[in-house]
């Protein structure tokens, strides 16, 4: 297992290469100079300007500065910000909000979701099951930024029930209706998958079998039915976290998070590379520990999984 | 939807330049508000360490500002007073005499003549990368520090007298210098700084009416805690116990905060409240006329616009098919007042009369007229297309109505095209490859009507993005760089105005106003001509 | 993942058998062997024309079709035509949605919006499935260094999310062609989208065709002396096609939804196109303020009612294809 683990980790070595490549071929296809910019729409004193296309080495040839990150990155250096702070400090403050506000929703689509689904799969083609199915796909058919409108002026500002924004502590309370709207849409795929995995698994013939044997319901649909319909949802959930904290881009704007999301979004805006580049880095990596992580915790779930 | 940092300009990010109030002056204020309490303001991440000739946006412009006292100060109509300066004065307009007050930075060490020379100094050299360079441009011996290899680390025209005064020597005659000394660019910094610039950026030491709030006041991303500076004995004593400047990414959570009582004063209320803000309980609403000009640049080179009866007679159809009330009041909410001229009402000497400004008037008819009469001369192809910036909160929304006005009262395609961000927009103009009409907007360095014409219109200028040219403006521009008088000046100004009005390099549209909100916990909130608040000022209920 | 399927098969476990269960192909056995690989789509079909969820949803498809292809039908306003003396102004006789702040029909705006949102979103599916197919099936049916760097490459592709990857291609597109028609402007997103969005559509086919290739009639073809091309062509592909079908019916919805989301960042279509996304998020500011809320509500449920519609579909095409459905 151990040697599976490090083969895995010696093949998300070219993905993660690649994918900075990528970002950084992406940022530079921007016609804009992000150095004028600066200067906001006041004249560019040419001394000024060239020292600081220097500094952050847009003088030199665009896979020089990919390999100039590269060098830096390997010993965590991932160059500075425009307002001169280092990259990697702008992503230590910002990443953990985002994992927290990832997992809080997280939490609540994976527990709302299987709920439900089981629910809904146990009483299939019932009033609750159709009801959710609608409700899910509205859930997926409404876009995320509707719903953080919508939720933010209803809960947040006209019954205050929760905080409408959060601030720079990003406490637990405040993060709650922000992780709400970024969990719902998952929330409703949860719920479907969970369906229709408590759906096959009723009549599946293990299941059949114990209860042939005469064991309770509630232990054969605890230990038959939900947990081996957890499988493809734990899936599910461990390739989300990833998604997840990509998504958190609109939400984290409407609520004022103060994470990657928001960190990406402004450093695209602004052309400036080393922020973008070692976001989507991070992001990368994450997806890669996600899906090797899910993929160990499913051989953990499903026995007959072995890796070799 | 997001705060971009050069939202209300175009994108010039201009900071509240340090601003006096009157009511500051001590005696019959009204002090009954508690000044322990500590006001918190809107801000955003400041871009670049605080530096004051780095700081070129709002966000680390509004910190600066309260950290440091300048030469002058700017008092709330513009005028300016003398703050550290006890006296600026010159014979030719040449070279300027500055004599300083007692003053010290708020670690207690004094304010002197070196202290500004180094600090300017420091700004121009361009292997030092500050933002603010360009500002020292009037000053002898700026092209030598300023060349990609400076052939000097010094401005020749500065010279240290003695310790209380130095000697400031101009390229060329320029009557209001004096008026420039409030901003920024121009504030000293202490010995310290330069030891170790880059640590001073996060925790500046300033001899301004407010100080960081020891170490770590800075947090970034949150917030800056400033408190009142003891040592400071200026114009702007503050009335409160501190100002903490919060960040925000997006107006619309600040303007949440304001209502909830999180957040004191928002300088700019968002787009999505506009409409609202000023009959909404929550919040005490703030709106007065403002400096920010805002203009459609139609450069010289486009077809069918160029310098002669053709361009002229195309570009006054354009000015007047655009019906500017019916935007202010529909898309603007009011927040914005129709330009009657080329400057703002807030700036000394505004004159509401210039001839030739009835251009700015609607009259579809006589629009579709001229336009008739300039299609005789020859024939006009393809579409009128407005570039702007797509990250400016609301560009869109007027530059879409604009287009449909012309539209519908020219019978011309007219459309928006929307550049991403700020900078792709500035990197066409500025390269000179943008081949529309687009959105220009300034907000002056100094309240100064000269400052709204000289950097936009002269030929060559620096800001003079349509490339526009004509002599008799440019020798107007000469007459009133050297006329000491005020009120000729101010004429002057007018005449030249006249010149813009039948020329229309850029059409004016419309001022900004201030559209500020305050929560209920405050009071005494007034806004100087840079559309800032007089943060000194407020105190807690 | 939209459908929520995990890939069966992931790198390093290529030997790896899938449980019976999990294979949507698993009672293959059950099938006639000897039929035509049509057999299952006609089943399917029979399944499908029985399903109410099914024609609710294709009646609603072909519904929007109409619109898409005769707006005019349904309105003879100009979408395009907008006062802004009419602003946030509301219904009255030949407007019976009111205007919006340009002051522009909302009605005709929402009939006409139709057409960029759908382009976007069946466009993207083509191009991200095809291209998914492709990598997906050569990938899965060569194995061995092929699907080593094919799914090396995908992963790339993969772990970019895609919301930020389009945004940052997009900041880059939408300046390099700047005064755009329709269909550049539409393009540029395809492009964006179909870009980061075609690995998801390469993992479910790969996993599809290693199921498919160890089934006993692709044995039995090759054993008759099928070319491997042959037979990746007219054995595999067909059998394996069934779970690609229902992820991109699934993602055309999501797509659709991209669309306005990128809209809703200012990075969509320009502005001078009718589009929902566009109109959903020129209308931010009313909603928030309470106004006329009318002009965020009817482009973004004509937005939802679509891309229900298309799930809708995509769930009953799922329960039509996957023969365990069939068990009922």
């Amino acid at each position: 297992m151990w040697w599976y683990v490090g083969k895995r980790l010696l093949q998300a070595i070219p993905v993660i290469l690649g994918a900075t490549f990528l970002i950084y071929m992406m940022v530079f296809l921007r016609p804009g100079d992000p150095i004028v910019a600066l200067f906001g729409d006041k004249p560019v004193p040419e001394g000024t300007y060239q020292a600081l296309r220097e500094q952050y080495h847009f003088d030199q040839p665009k896979i020089v500065q990919w390999l100039l990150f590269l060098k830096g990155a390997v010993t965590l250096d991932f160059g500075t910000s425009f307002s001169g702070q280092p990259v990697i400090d702008l992503v230590q403050r910002a990443f953990p909000v985002t994992i927290k506000l990832a997992l809080m929703a997280l939490v609540i689509e994976a527990v709302l979701g299987v709920a439900a689904g089981f629910y809904a799969g146990m009483r299939r083609g019932k009033l609750f099951d159709s009801t959710m199915l609608v409700v899910s796909l509205l859930v997926i058919a409404v876009p995320i930024f509707v719903f953080g409108f919508v939720l933010q002026l209803i809960v947040g500002i006209k019954l205050g029930a929760l905080p409408a924004l959060v601030s720079s502590q990003a406490t637990f309370r405040e993060l709650l209706l922000p992780a709400i709207v970024l969990g719902l849409v998952s929330f409703a795929y949860v719920l479907r998958l969970t369906r229709t995995s408590v759906i096959e698994n009723l009549t599946a013939d293990h299941v059949r079998t114990a209860r042939a044997k005469g064991l309770p319901d509630g232990q054969v649909n605890r230990r038959h039915v939900l947990r081996n319909s957890l499988i493809p949802v734990v899936t599910f959930l461990g390739a989300d976290l990833g998604g997840l904290m990509a998504g958190a881009v609109v939400t984290e704007g409407i609520f004022n998070v103060p994470g990657v999301g928001n960190l990406a979004f402004d450093a695209i805006r602004r052309g400036e590379t080393p922020t973008i580049v070692s976001v989507v880095t991070i992001m990368v990596l994450v997806y890669v520990l996600t899906s090797l992580a899910v993929d160990l915790l499913y051989a953990w779930l499903d026995p007959r999984i072995r890796y070799a | 939807m997001r705060l971009s940092r050069r939202t209300r300009v175009a994108g010039v990010a201009l900071l509240a330049a340090g601003s006096l109030v009157l009511a500051a002056c001590g005696g019959g204020g009204d002090d009954s508000g508690s000044t322990d309490s500590v006001i918190t303001n809107f801000s955003t991440e400041p871009q670049n360490p605080l530096v004051p000739t780095s700081t070129n946006e709002t966000g680390g412009g509004r910190a600066v500002d309260l950290l440091f006292a300048g030469l002058v100060s700017y008092q709330k109509d513009g005028s300016s007073v003398n703050e550290v300066a006890e006296s600026i004065e010159s014979d030719d307009n040449v070279t300027w005499t500055v004599k300083l007050k007692d003053w010290k930075f708020s670690d207690g060490t004094p304010v002197t003549a070196k202290s500004f020379v180094d600090a300017w100094n420091y700004g121009a050299l361009s292997t030092n990368k500050q933002l603010n360079s360009y500002f020292f441009y009037p000053i002898k011996g700026f092209d030598a520090v300023q060349a990609e290899k400076p052939t000097a680390k010094t401005l020749e025209g500065l010279k240290v007298v003695d310790d209380k005064t130095f000697t400031i020597e101009l390229n060329q005659a320029e009557a209001d210098f004096p008026a420039r000394l409030g901003y920024s660019a121009f504030y000293p910094l202490p010995e310290s700084a330069f030891e170790d610039i880059k640590a001073y950026g996060e925790d500046p030491i300033g001899n301004g009416p407010y100080k960081m709030d020891g170490k770590g006041a800075w947090e970034h991303d949150v917030q800056i805690k400033l408190v009142p500076n003891e040592e400071y004995d200026g114009v702007r004593k503050p009335k409160n116990g501190g100002v903490t400047l919060k960040f925000f990414t997006n107006p619309d959570t600040a303007y949440t905060a304001v209502q909830t009582g999180d957040l004191d004063v928002l300088d700019a209320v968002p787009p999505s409240a506009l409409s609202t803000f000023q009959s909404d309980s929550s919040v005490q609403a703030i709106s007065e006329p403002g400096s920010v000009f805002g203009s459609v640049t139609i450069p010289e080179r486009l077809p069918g616009f160029g310098t002669n009866d053709e361009g002229r007679l195309r570009r006054q159809a354009i000015s007047k098919a655009i019906n500017r009330p019916e935007i202010t009041k529909n898309i603007f909410d009011d927040t914005r007042t129709p330009a009657v001229d080329f400057s703002a009402p807030v700036m000394p000497g505004f004159d509401k009369d210039i001839p030739g400004s009835d251009v700015l008037t609607f009259d579809a008819d006589e629009a579709k007229k001229l336009w008739a009469q300039a299609d005789d001369i020859a024939p006009f192809k393809g579409s009128f297309v407005i570039a702007y910036n797509g990250d400016g909160a609301g560009n869109k929304e007027w530059v879409d109505a604009i287009a449909n006005q012309l539209k519908n009262n020219l019978g011309i395609d007219a459309k928006g095209q929307a550049y991403a961000t700020f900078d792709e927009l500035r990197s066409d103009v500025t390269n000179r490859t943008i081949k529309t009409a687009f959105r220009t907007g300034w907000q002056p360095d100094y309240p100064s009507i000269f400052n709204y014409l000289a950097p936009l219109y002269q030929t060559k200028a620096g800001s003079n993005d349509g490339d526009y040219s004509s002599k008799e403006f440019d020798d107007l521009m000469t007459k009133i760089a050297g006329e000491p008088d005020e009120d000729k000046r101010y004429e002057l100004q007018s005449q030249a105005q006249e010149v813009l009005f039948k020329d229309l390099p850029a059409i004016p549209l419309w001022y900004s106003n201030v559209a500020a909100a305050a929560s209920k916990n405050v009071e005494n909130v007034e806004f100087n001509w840079q559309n800032q608040p007089e943060l000194h000022l407020i105190t807690k209920k | 993942m939209p459908d929520g399927r995990p890939s069966k098969t992931r790198p390093g476990q290529e030997r790896y058998v899938a449980r019976l269960e999990d294979t949507p192909l698993h009672d293959v056995g059950a099938l006639d062997t000897t039929a035509p690989p049509e057999s299952q789509w006609k089943e399917a079909w029979k399944q499908l024309r029985k399903n109410p969820l099914f024609l609710i949803s294709a009646a609603l498809i072909l519904f929007l079709a109409v619109v898409i292809a005769f707006p005019g039908l349904f309105t003879s306003n100009d979408p395009t035509f907008c006062r802004t003396g009419k602003s946030l102004r509301p219904a009255e006789p030949g407007y019976p949605l009111g205007f919006d702040r340009q002051g522009c029909d909302v009605y005709s705006r929402m009939i006409y919006g139709a057409r960029a949102s759908v382009t976007v979103g069946l466009l993207t599916t083509l191009i991200a499935t095809a291209l998914g197919l492709v990598v997906g099936a050569v990938a899965g049916f060569y194995g061995r260094w092929i699907d080593s760097l094919l799914s090396r490459v995908a992963d790339i592709f993969y772990a970019i999310p895609l919301l930020l990857a389009s945004i940052v291609l997009l900041s880059a597109l939408n300046s390099w062609f700047p005064d755009r028609g329709f269909w550049a402007s539409v393009l540029a997103i395809v492009l964006a989208l179909a870009l980061f969005g075609w690995p998801q559509v390469a993992r479910i086919a790969r996993g599809a065709v290693i199921e498919t290739k160890q089934q006993e009639f692709v044995d039995a073809a090759r054993a008759l002396g099928a070319t491997p091309r042959r037979n990746l062509l007219r054995h595999v592909v067909p059998n394996s096609l069934a779970p690609v079908i229902v992820t991109a019916t699934v993602s055309l919805g999501i797509f659709i939804v991209a669309e306005a989301t990128l809209s809703f960042l200012g990075l969509g279509l320009p502005t001078s196109i009718v589009s929902w996304g566009n109109d959903i998020s020129a209308a931010q500011n009313q909603v928030r303020a309470g106004q006329r809320l009318g002009t965020m509500f009817w482009p973004a449920g004509a937005l939802a009612l679509t891309v229900f519609s298309f799930i809708l579909l995509g769930d009953a095409v799922r329960d039509a294809l996957d023969p365990k459905a069939k068990k009922r």
